[in-house]
Formats: C-alpha cells, sequence, structure tokens
C-alpha cells in the first residue's frame, strides 16, 4: 500500500510539468532509520510560551541529542485531539514509534485511541491514562509550590521594593506577615498547590496564608476581586494556580504596588506586561516529560502503563524566578530556597497534598 | 457542480406561476407542484435556457474551481521562493503546488481513515447547510445555525445521561435511544431557532441580528450549564459525563473501523437531503416556503400566513441545526464539550455553494469534507503552513461560490449567447 501510494503520487505529480526529483524527498519521514515522534499539541498552539513550547522545547532537545524525526500537530479545537492522535497512529509512513499527547484535555480522547490502537505507544503529559501502552507525566506540584510558597513566606516578613525605569513600584508590607492563594476551581489537583503553597509559607516562619477559590478558570474580573481583598487585608504576595483567572491576581498586584506568583510556565515571559510584580513561577517542565518519554522509546524502554510523578530533582517542577525581579530578590533568599528544595529532595521536609494537613 | 437542471427549471417554474398571481399560488396551496418537471412550455425557447444554463452552470463551477487551483498555485509556489527551507525542490520554490493539491484533494480519498474524516465533516455539514438553506429558501437568514446546533446537542447529551440508567443495552438500547436523542435535538435545536422566528413575525426584529446575538447566548448558556450544574467531576476540561455506549454512532463498516464516523448518520443524513427536497418541491408548505422567499408579498396576496410561515420555516431549519448537534454528540464526541467547532457558520457557506438547494448541500459539504481532511494531510505531510493552506481552502470557496461574476464572464463565451440574459439578470435562484 504505502508503495503504491507512492507511485500514484509520483505518476500525479508529475501531470502536467517535469516535476524535479526534489518532488518525493520533501515528503514526510524522509526515513525509517530514526525515531518518529508525533506531537499533539494542547489548545493555543506552539507560540503559547507555556506547555505547547515547552513541549517543542523538549523535543528540540531530543533531537539534538539522538535521531528524531518529528512533526507536531496542532489542534484549533477541542473536537480534534481524537482526530490528531488517530492520525498520527494510522499513519504507517512513517510510522510513528511515539506519540505524545500534551495536556489533560486529551486524556478521554487518549482513553479510547490507547484501546483502539493497542501497538501504538503513546505518552501524555499533566494527566494519568491507565492503559499499557500510555506512559503519562505528571508533576508533583506540591513541591514546586512549597517553593514559591517558602519564598513569599520569607519576602512578607522582609522590606522588600522593587520599581523604577518605568516598572510598577511594588514592596511588601512589613505589618503583617501575610501571603494569599487563590485557586481556580476547588478539585484534588488545585488543592496540592495550595496545601504546598501554605507548607511553604509556614516553613519561613510565622506566616498567615488566605486562601481563596474563585471557581472559574477563565474569570480574571473575579480574580481580580479576590486578590484586592487579599493585598488590602495585609497580604504582600499572592500565589494562583487558576489559569486564565490569575490574569487578574496580576492585574490586582500592580494597581496595589504588592507581588504575585506564575503558574504551569514561567508567566513572567508568557504574561509579559505583569513582569513587574511577578516574583517568580511555579514551573511544570513539560519539556523534561516530553524528553524524558523519547529518551524511553529511543532506549527500547517505553514506560507503558506507567505513571511518572516528576518532582523537584530531576527538573520536573521549579520555582523559576520571574525575568525582571529574579535578579531583585536577595540572595539569602534565593540560599534559603536551595536549601529547602534539597531538603525536600532528600526527605528531610515531607510537603502534605491537602491542605487540612498543611 | 452544486446546482443542476432540476433546481434551475424548479425556481424558474416558480417564478413564473408567482408570477401568474393568486391563481396559480392557490392552486398550488391544494395540488401538489412538481417544480422538478418543467411543464408543456419545456419545447419552448424556455427550455434552450434552461438547458444552456445547466451547462454553464457546471462549466462555470468547473472552471471557478479550476481558476482556483491556477491561482492558488502561483501563490503557493511564490510563497515557497521567499521562506527558507533545506531543499527548494520545486523550480527554487520549497513548496510544489503539484503535491499541495494532490494532498488536498486527492489524498483524503486514499485509506479508510482518510475517507472516514472527509464523511465525518460532510455528514455534519449536511445538517447545517440543509438547515440554512431551507430557511434561505423561505427568504429568511438564519445565522443562528450555531447556536441551534449547540443548544441541540447539549439537550442530546443532557437527555441521554439522564435516560441512560433506564435504557437497555446493547443493539435495543441502540434501537430506542438514537431515534431519541434525535427527537431531542430537533425538538430544542427547533424551539430555539423559533424565538427568532417570532420576533421576526410578531415583532420585526430582523433576525440576523437576532440569530446572530442567540449564538452567543447558546455557547455561554451550555457553559454556564455545564461549569455549574453538570460538569464532569473527573475532567478539568468544560464537559458533561459520556453518553451511554448504547447511543454512540459507530462505523459499522470495517472498513472505517475505529473512525469518528458513522453510516447510519451519513443515511440519515442523506435522508433528510430528499426529504428536504421533497418537502419543497412537492408539498404545499414547501411551495409556501420558496414563494416567500421569492416575492413575500406575492405569497401573502395567495394566501399564505407570513407570520406563521416564518416561524415554522425557522423552526424547521433549527430542528436541522439541532438533530446535526444531536448526531455531533452521538458520533464525534459521545459527550457535550464546550468548544464545538463552527459547523453552523460554515453551514452558510455550504448552502451558498450549493444555491440553497438542498440537492446542492451534498457535494458542497462534500468539497468541505474533503478539504478538511485534505489540509491536515498537508499538515502531516508537506511543510506547508496551515495558513497558506487555509488561503488555499478560502480561495477555492470564494471563486466557487462567485458564479455571478462568472457568469458575467461567461457572456462572453460560446457558452453565453444573449438569450441567456434573461437568466443571468434574474440572479439564479441563490435567493437569498
Amino acid at each position: 500500500m504505502p508503495s503504491n501510494r507512492r507511485k500514484f503520487l509520483a505518476s500525479a505529480a508529475g501531470i502536467g510539468v517535469a516535476t524535479t526529483a526534489g518532488c518525493l524527498s520533501s515528503l514526510g519521514g524522509s526515513g525509517s532509520d530514526g525515531t518518529n515522534v508525533g506531537v499533539v499539541y494542547a489548545l493555543g498552539g506552539l507560540g503559547d510560551k507555556a506547555f505547547n513550547d515547552m513541549a517543542k522545547q523538549g523535543i528540540d532537545q531530543a533531537i539534538d541529542e539522538y535521531d528524531i524525526n518529528y512533526q507536531g500537530a496542532e489542534p484549533s479545537g477541542n473536537s480534534e485531539f481524537p482526530t490528531l492522535q488517530k492520525k498520527f497512529a494510522n499513519s504507517n509512513n512513517p510510522d510513528y514509534d511515539l506519540i505524545c499527547t500534551i495536556g489533560f484535555a486529551q486524556a478521554e480522547a487518549l482513553t479510547e485511541n490507547a484501546d483502539q490502537y493497542s501497538d501504538q505507544q503513546f505518552m501524555i503529559v499533566d494527566s494519568v491514562v491507565e492503559k499499557d501502552n500510555v506512559a503519562s507525566y505528571v508533576f508533583k506540584e506540591q513541591l514546586g509550590s512549597f517553593q514559591v510558597g517558602h519564598l513569599a513566606g520569607l519576602l512578607t516578613q522582609r522590606d522588600f521594593s522593587t520599581g523604577g525605569d518605568g516598572m510598577t513600584d511594588a514592596s511588601t508590607n512589613t505589618d503583617a506577615a501575610t501571603v494569599g492563594f487563590v485557586g481556580g476551581k476547588e478539585n484534588s489537583l488545585i488543592k496540592k498547590f495550595e496545601a504546598g503553597f501554605i507548607a511553604g509559607a509556614k516553613h519561613a516562619g510565622d506566616v498567615e496564608v488566605r486562601s481563596a477559590y474563585a471557581g472559574s478558570w477563565s474569570d480574571p474580573a473575579k480574580g481580580k476581586e479576590i486578590a484586592l481583598s487579599m493585598y488590602d487585608n495585609g497580604a504582600d504576595v499572592v500565589y494562583h494556580a487558576a489559569g486564565g483567572t490569575g490574569t487578574g491576581v496580576f492585574g490586582a498586584a500592580q494597581e496595589r504596588g504588592r507581588y504575585a506568583i506564575g503558574v504551569d510556565s514561567d508567566q513572567s515571559k508568557s504574561a509579559k506586561e505583569y513582569k513587574d510584580v511577578i516574583l517568580a513561577s511555579m514551573v511544570k517542565h513539560v519539556d523534561t516529560a516530553v524528553l524524558t518519554s523519547v529518551e524511553n522509546v529511543v532506549n527500547d524502554e517505553h514506560a507503558g502503563g506507567e505513571v511518572s510523578a516528576l518532582g523537584l530533582e530531576k527538573g520536573g517542577v521549579e520555582a523559576v524566578l520571574g525575568q525582571e525581579l529574579g535578579s531583585e530578590i536577595p540572595s539569602e533568599v534565593k540560599s534559603a530556597l536551595e536549601e529547602s528544595k534539597s531538603g525536600i529532595v532528600n526527605g528531610d521536609i515531607s510537603v502534605p497534598t491537602d491542605p487540612e494537613n498543611a | 457542480m452544486t446546482d443542476d437542471q432540476s433546481d434551475a427549471g424548479g425556481k424558474d417554474g416558480a417564478d413564473d406561476q408567482s408570477a401568474a398571481g393568486s391563481e396559480a399560488a392557490a392552486d398550488a396551496a391544494t395540488t401538489e407542484v412538481d417544480d422538478g418537471d418543467i411543464p408543456s412550455w419545456s419545447e419552448s425557447a424556455a427550455s434552450k435556457i434552461v438547458t444552456a444554463s445547466a451547462k454553464e452552470r457546471v462549466f462555470i463551477s468547473v472552471a471557478a474551481f479550476l481558476a482556483s487551483v491556477l491561482v492558488g498555485s502561483v501563490l503557493v509556489y511564490l510563497s515557497g521562493l521567499v521562506v527558507d527551507c533545506t531543499s527548494a525542490g520545486f523550480l527554487g520554490s520549497c513548496y510544489n503546488p503539484f503535491l499541495v493539491y494532490y494532498f488536498l484533494f486527492v489524498d483524503p480519498f486514499i485509506g479508510g481513515f482518510n475517507v472516514a474524516l472527509v464523511m465525518k465533516e460532510t455528514v455534519l455539514l449536511l445538517f447545517t447547510g440543509l438547515s440554512v438553506a431551507v430557511a434561505f429558501r423561505a427568504g429568511l437568514f438564519n445565522i443562528g445555525s450555531q447556536g441551534q446546533l449547540v443548544l441541540g446537542g447539549l439537550a442530546t447529551a443532557l437527555a441521554l445521561i439522564f435516560v441512560a440508567p433506564l435504557a437497555p443495552g446493547g443493539v435495543l438500547g441502540t434501537l430506542v435511544l438514537v431515534p431519541f436523542a434525535l427527537l431531542v435535538g430537533a425538538v430544542f435545536g427547533g424551539l430555539y431557532a423559533a424565538i427568532p422566528g417570532a420576533l421576526k413575525a410578531y415583532a420585526e426584529a430582523n433576525e440576523v441580528i437576532t440569530t446572530i446575538m442567540l449564538n452567543f447566548v447558546a455557547t455561554n448558556l451550555a457553559f454556564f450549564l455545564i461549569s455549574t450544574y453538570y460538569q464532569d467531576p473527573e475532567s478539568g476540561s468544560v464537559q458533561t459525563v459520556a453518553i451511554p455506549e448504547a447511543a454512540r454512532l459507530k462505523p459499522i463498516v470495517p472498513f472505517f473501523e475505529g473512525a469518528q464516523f458513522s453510516v447510519l448518520a451519513l443515511l440519515l443524513g442523506v435522508g433528510l437531503v430528499a426529504g428536504t427536497f421533497y418537502v419543497l418541491a412537492n408539498t404545499a408548505f414547501g411551495y409556501d416556503v420558496r414563494t416567500s422567499g421569492l416575492q413575500a408579498a406575492a405569497a401573502d396576496y395567495a394566501g399564505v400566513d407570513p407570520k406563521r410561515l416564518v416561524v415554522s420555516s425557522m423552526t424547521l431549519s433549527g430542528a436541522l441545526a439541532g438533530v446535526g448537534g444531536a448526531v455531533y454528540v452521538m458520533m464525534v464526541m459521545a459527550r457535550y464539550r464546550t468548544g464545538v467547532p463552527a459547523l453552523g457558520f460554515d453551514g452558510i457557506t455550504v448552502s451558498i455553494l450549493a444555491g440553497n438547494n438542498p440537492l446542492g448541500v451534498i457535494p458542497a459539504a462534500l468539497l468541505f469534507g474533503v478539504m478538511k481532511a485534505g489540509s491536515l494531510s498537508i499538515d502531516f505531510s508537506l511543510g506547508v503552513p496551515k495558513q497558506l493552506v487555509g488561503v488555499l481552502r478560502g480561495l477555492v470557496i470564494l471563486f466557487v461560490a462567485m458564479p455571478e461574476f462568472f457568469r458575467l464572464l461567461a457572456r462572453y463565451t460560446p457558452y453565453g449567447p444573449d438569450a441567456d440574459r434573461a437568466v443571468a439578470t434574474d440572479g439564479g435562484d441563490d435567493d437569498a
């Protein structure tokens, strides 16, 4: 069948003009040697400075290190996830050794496709699909949240201010050692963020943590309202795990001259207009997940059926300091963060996953 | 490609009759009008116009299509000259227009998976294309098919989830649940379209505005209802839980194994096309619809209740879109999930391509389906950017949907003698 198709292709392409020899080589999948990797990106596509761009980074790294043929597909809507996954799985020119699906929104589609294409190796980031041919990569969000909580807790107890050069003037309020957390919807995933953040803040000393949930991932107005009331009640730093709602938190921080902490990707890059109030971001390293999964497939060790929870040690999650403000953060604070990080990695500090235990 | 002779004849026939005034119209209210057949005057000079017109239209469609390919090829070739690539294989250009069009139009027909992709899109567009066409024929511009499809689909999903514990499994379950789901989709889509219909009939609100606005209402209402009351607790996406397995439309034929396409849905779509064509062509209601669309005042004079007709034709249009929503839920997503593709909006283009003729909706929807699957193939096989492929698709549609322009040109070709003026100037049957 593939050879028929090629023949047909050649003759079809030859009609009309004497097509050059280059025509067939312009087809994708130039060779069967090497590892063929397909990536179905999350909504938003490449250029999102978040999940998708990080996934691409992981692929680029893999291409540097191994013999990889890569093909990406950017869905334009929810309903295209199953189609694109199937399209990769169906392809036999090239035959994909691994199909990476980025983001939890692909989980339902993958659950079905993993059954249908039981010989195909898949991986998913940020969700668990319990199938023998799917390697699931999730993040220990509580650990990264602990780190940013620790940072927030340390700074709220200090005199810290930034500004000038066209930046918003911002400072901490030394009267009260208070920080805040804004969640999107209240579910067990986001509670892991909250638990880690509270524990981290408490680790820094006697710090009060206010928590609230906006009930939505896409309500910046609500996020702003919550954050404003937190800032007005003495909070110096507010951490959000609320998707699009978080933009409101950043806006509130700018308005009140306080600080905020971003989530998922380095938001001082992806939400540039707020970089003068974003202290740090709790980054989930999708690139690490993608690179690891490709490495496994190259070494013929696809972790099908396994769930890999990426923590702090191999850079699965990380507190990435802000582009603009990172350099302003005092070095004692940075070294305290390093300490707590190694404390978590070697098990001296245990981080709860439920806010009740924080 | 979209129009056929019977349609052209039908339109001219209807024109003729409405011009004849109340007598013919009143007649038609009681007897069936067969507009597929050209009556006694078929031997007259008029028949020449009609046949010439049919030929002309086929010629025009093909010419338009080829012209779009030609223009597109030049565009692809030139774009390939300016971008950087490792091997500029085609006459110094990075993109080979022949390969691009091969993948756009031929590759979608190779292999069960690709054909299923084409058919999935085609089937869904049959419903929305029909929906828009019916409204068009009644002289109504239903931009709200999207909203009607969304609410029809949502209602279907919720109803199926609600009755799931009561329903039997297996084939019996399918036999009960699928018709039930289609009915729910039709009722909710229809009722939702009846609102702008009633607003138009009784409050003189322009249906273009109301239907556009109701799309937003539908989409956001669906979002609110799901995220507040019917959210699947296991998912981070805004979606309902899955509909019962028995209500899912499966491919049945092994050739399409595993695809999101059902032969049953295709049969339903084609059946609705035939049904709509029959209703419009052969029933008193259809005659009322067409007459109103051509000249509302004449229809009114002939005894058609214009208010009722507006509401009923909008309801029919919405019901068709609602069925599309039901099929979307049962065939594609297996649940309602926010972010429904713009099937309703594409339906407008499909309908216009089809000259608002129900039969024409089939090739028009197929063209959309092929190009959808084709652009996916290009995405996977050639390094041509998605946006450029979007331009090529747009060119094809623009060219094929601009018959007036080509009819004008055709007057200066052997296909368009002066005798054609009558046809050319009445705007064909694109009675928007």
